[in-house]
């Protein structure tokens, strides 16, 4: 296999988008074309999740590859889940590892704002099993909530230690002029206070309002190539050194041990030992926190922290932006937003940021090595990716 | 005739599934549809729950009981759950009933109550 570079990145903000799916997903790569210099584009991958749903739109990368006048480049859409956007990113490395492709964009977009509350809740529910998950009413929230309950018996963990993530993330995201949510919170106000049940209530017990990510709309773009092209341009050199995936099974119920991420716990290994890496190697990392329970849970099935030791790290500031493992400085999905399909892209942005030193107020100092986490379904489809700084 | 909920029993090593799956997860068998039914026992333990606010479409309720319950048999299944005050580990009783309704279809499935 021949190595990959990160050429070039663009992203839009997280937030409600007024213009239509095609451009979400056309104007970060239009952002990373002009930062790498780049536009001999050879092949396009799209990652989304719900255009066929949520905006009626089918062969969203078609549009895309039009709308940006790079036909007749290759172009496909990825929709694998929440985990659309690493595995476009996995697609993309593999077009250029084989030496098939030097130059390849990567852009994730989602609009799903479009739809209320109530749709955009059920189009995510559909990843569930249709016959014994999907029929009972269970959403994302519902698995969460069932998963942190049980490693609140199990392993300790409060709802004290689920707030301190959410303003962790929140607070990063303050930094992140792409995030959705530029609104500092206190445990105080969202947990302590007498206003807080009204503030942060109940959205599935024992997971509040402020333990949820927001809905966002949202696209992040990547432009991987060779080695060749990367040392051709005058970009600083980040190498895709690790691409992890693994699965688990459908129904969560199915689980031998129900606290496990078997997927996380296996994509994280077959990454580093890919890059020939360990997690204590890791500068700063990117972990989907679609919800606050899930940040602690990966940081340990990942390898960060002993199994029921995440939240202890976390209390201790070790995941902080000075901590010793700085997670999520980009807000997360918690802070920055969660546009489902982009989310892995948005990820591997923020990482590509800070190892090449340019993330501002929240630059983590010295980053070399990054590392990404993009949980699709409940666990059952993850992709884990390391990034390595070289020049 | 009470209304069940099936298991799906590998016929090549009789490893029970649920929900249904095309190839055994034991035994790996390739010819397809070698399961029999079997009915799911209704009695069981509550594994994890939750209390849901925040609902899809389709449900016309303020919250909804969830639950993961390990039967009898120690297959575990997704259901709504019935319960005032559940608490972990405590003993349920599944019933069969409608827990989706939409124009035109309705689904069955379990509704846990306490035992």
């Amino acid at each position: 296999m021949r190595d990959v570079y990160v050429a070039g990145i663009g992203i839009t903000s997280f937030t409600r988008l007024e213009y239509p799916l095609a451009e979400i997903a056309a104007f970060p790569a239009m952002l990373a074309m002009k930062d790498s210099g780049l536009t001999g584009i050879e092949q396009v991958y799209v990652a989304n999740m719900g255009a066929a749903r949520v905006n009626h739109q089918t062969a969203l990368a078609s549009a895309v590859v039009d709308s940006l006048s790079l036909t007749p480049a290759g172009a496909a859409s990825i929709e694998n889940g929440p985990a659309s956007g690493s595995a476009a990113i996995k697609e993309g490395f593999l077009a250029v590892a084989s030496g098939m492709h030097d130059i390849v964009l990567v852009t994730g977009a989602e609009r799903m704002r479009e739809v209320n509350n109530l749709e955009a809740t059920d189009f995510i529910a559909t990843l569930t099993h249709p016959l014994a998950e999907y029929i009972y009413g269970v959403t994302l929230p519902s698995h969460a909530a069932m998963f942190t309950r049980l490693y609140m018996e199990k392993y300790g963990v409060t709802e004290r230690h689920l707030a301190m993530v959410a303003v962790k993330n929140q607070n990063n995201a303050m930094l992140n002029e792409f995030a959705h949510l530029h609104q500092p919170i206190t445990i105080e106000g969202i947990l302590d206070s007498p206003e807080a049940m009204t503030n942060n209530p109940y959205v599935a017990e024992p997971l509040r309002f402020f333990d949820a990510c927001p809905v966002s709309d949202g696209g992040a773009a990547v432009i991987l190539v060779s080695e060749e092209v990367a040392k051709s341009i005058d970009r600083p050199l980040v190498r895709i050194a690790g691409v992890g995936q693994a699965t688990d099974t459908h129904a969560v119920h199915e689980r031998e041990n129900p606290t496990d991420l078997l997927a996380v716990r296996r994509a994280a290994e077959l990454s580093f030992g890919m890059a020939g890496l360990t997690p204590s190697d890791v500068d700063v990392a990117e972990l989907h926190d679609a919800f606050t329970i899930l940040e602690i849970a990966e940081s340990e099935e990942v390898g960060f922290f002993a199994k029921g030791e995440g939240h202890i790290a976390l209390e201790k500031g070790e995941t902080a932006l000075d901590g010793r493992l700085p997670i999520n400085p980009s807000g997360g999905l918690k802070g920055k937003g969660h546009p489902v399909g982009a989310t892995g892209v948005g990820q591997a942005h923020e990482i590509v940021h800070q190892l090449r030193g340019e993330a501002g107020a929240r630059q983590i100092a010295d980053a070399r090595i990054g590392f990404t986490c993009n949980f699709g379904g409940f666990g059952n489809n993850v992709i884990c990716l390391t990034f390595v700084r070289e020049n | 005739m009470a209304r069940e909920i099936y298991a799906y029993e590998c016929t090549e090593c009789g490893t029970l599934h649920y929900p249904f799956k095309m190839r055994c997860r034991n035994c790996g068998e390739l010819e397809p549809f070698k399961f029999k039914t079997v009915p799911l026992p209704k009695r069981g333990k509550l594994l994890t729950f939750t209390k849901v606010y925040n609902l899809p479409a389709a449900y016309e309720v303020a919250t909804l009981g969830i639950a993961i319950v390990e039967l009898a048999n120690g297959i575990r299944v997704t259901g709504q759950l019935e319960v005032d005050d559940p608490t972990i580990g405590m003993d349920l009783l599944g019933d069969v009933g409608v827990v989706r309704e939409e124009p035109y279809n309705r689904y069955w499935g379990f509704i846990f109550r306490a035992a």
